[in-house]
């Protein structure tokens, strides 16, 4: 008896060493390794020390959800493409707002060759999905130059903060739009436009904030999934709706002198 | 919802008390020894804690357990701790006697509902939200495990307890399960969820 027991303990035990890694504790376990803390930061410092060129290209996808292989595809298509400046993924990368899907989303996107921000969508906040967000790609508002450029991006995802009158934070909004010498157009991106779990207290002071400054030459957003550009604005700020990564379309944005070229491209 | 992970806490170890105080006591048959938990669990990992604590009875001839587990997750493991009940129901199907002192269970199947604490892990969506805005609850997750269990005499004779078991499963829970279809670039590996542990007989 002694034997079989010993070999029993001693396949259990090869068994559970092999197995490191299954090991699953809480579907709420934050616990991210280097290459998924910072992300946002670690990409806009290779992004800025690039070569800036003339015209600047932008991939964007984004409703990410639970459609993850498609997401491999958009990342490997990018990688084909030579002219793409940064990717932008527009949200709801954790369809759930699991830390695993964060996991898996930033898995995918590791593999682009250009630098990728990853904007906050009402998904990602599901849960503890905030706290991952903050660990994985930093700050939920926050912004950069690039090109003379300023690229806003903006947490407005009211409903998941019970409309508590700060989301979208429009202060800060209309701080980044304040003119300064070192911008002078801005492009503001964010996940859910105005509409259904935007708070709709805010939603006049959103459009108001954009047009004050005059300095605002686009506005793209995600959440509906599907794309059209359209101008809801009386100062005609054009409104990009990009395409959700289920419908294997991306949007390509191109900024050069005083134009902007949209077009969408099949992966 | 720190009131209620306290209050966890002191189930937790009422529990553990009554079923010292029992094996210890066992000579003495009681009017109320039918309430009492017919074993205790320690379990490493399996989705339900970093270490958790159960409690549970056994019924149809010990072929149906169900157990009651709390579980931690301390800060440090996670970005923040965690705390969680679940309450499984395993059958198990096979029974191999291997001697006097030992019995394989190889063939145990498992469903279980596991509850998160915190406010942010609700289980009915909040009222600020539109009606079915989500269809799931961050709260209250369902999953599936299979196991097995060595179960043997050891302390019987030196101890009130009737022995103990080792035991590991394997699982999987609803949301691993919704993200994983339709997605094969995801592994299997990253959707399972093992854990371990020993079981004292009462």
């Amino acid at each position: 008896m002694g034997t079989t027991f010993k070999i029993i303990l001693l396949f259990s035990t090869m068994f559970l060493i092999s197995c490191e890694g299954l090991f699953d504790y809480s579907p709420y376990q934050i616990d991210f390794d280097s290459e998924n803390k910072g992300v946002n930061a670690t990409n806009l410092d290779r992004l800025l020390k690039t070569n800036q060129s003339d015209t600047i290209t932008i991939a964007f996808t984004g409703d990410t959800h639970n459609d993850f292989d498609e997401l491999g595809c958009f990342v490997d298509k990018v990688n084909t493409f030579p002219n793409i400046d940064f990717v932008i993924h527009i949200g709801d990368i954790a369809d759930f707002g699991l830390p695993k899907q964060y996991l898996w989303g930033n898995g995918y996107l590791l593999n682009l060759e250009v630098p990728y921000l990853v904007l906050i969508g009402n998904h990602d906040l599901v849960g503890n999905g905030l706290e991952a967000y903050k660990e994985m790609f930093g700050d939920v508002d926050f912004s950069f130059v690039y090109q003379d450029i300023k690229f806003v991006f903006l947490n407005t995802n009211s409903l998941e903060f019970a409309y508590n009158g700060n989301v979208p934070n429009l202060e800060w909004l209309s701080q980044q739009l304040l003119p300064s010498e070192d911008f002078s157009r801005a492009v503001v991106v964010f996940h859910m436009p105005p509409g259904i779990g935007f708070d709709s207290e805010l939603e006049l002071g959103f459009y108001q904030t954009l047009s004050a400054h005059n300095n605002v030459i686009m506005a793209v957003h995600g959440h509906q999934h599907h794309h059209e550009v359209y101008y809801p604005t009386a100062d005609s700020i054009p409104f990009v709706n990009v395409y959700g990564v289920e419908h294997r379309m991306m949007t390509l944005v191109k900024i050069y002198q005083d134009k902007i070229d949209v077009e969408n491209e099949a992966f | 919802m720190l009131k209620m992970r306290h209050f966890s806490h002191w189930f937790l170890l009422l529990c553990i008390l009554i079923f010292i105080n029992n094996t210890q006591a066992q000579s003495h048959v009681g009017k109320y020894d039918w309430l009492l938990p017919d074993y205790v669990k320690l379990q490493y990992a399996g989705g339900i804690g970093f270490l958790s604590a159960g409690v549970g009875y056994t019924f149809v001839h010990q072929r149906i357990d169900a157990t009651f587990f709390y579980g931690y997750v301390p800060k440090g493991i996670a970005i923040d701790d965690l705390s969680s009940v679940s309450l499984q129901f395993t059958a198990k199907l096979v029974r191999i006697r291997l001697s006097e002192n030992y019995q394989l269970l190889p063939l145990n199947f498992g469903w279980f509902i596991h509850h998160t604490f915190g406010s942010e892990y609700w289980i009915k969506l909040p009222s600020h939200y539109p009606p079915e805005y989500y269809w799931w609850s961050p709260g209250r997750n369902a999953g599936i495990f299979i196991g097995g269990e060595l179960k043997t005499k050891w302390l019987a004779r030196k101890t009130p307890a009737s022995g103990i078991a080792i035991y590991a499963r394997i699982g999987t829970r609803g949301l691993y399960l919704a993200s994983k279809v339709g997605n094969s670039s995801i592994p299997i590996t990253d959707i399972i969820e093992l854990g371990f542990g020993i079981a004292l007989y009462r």
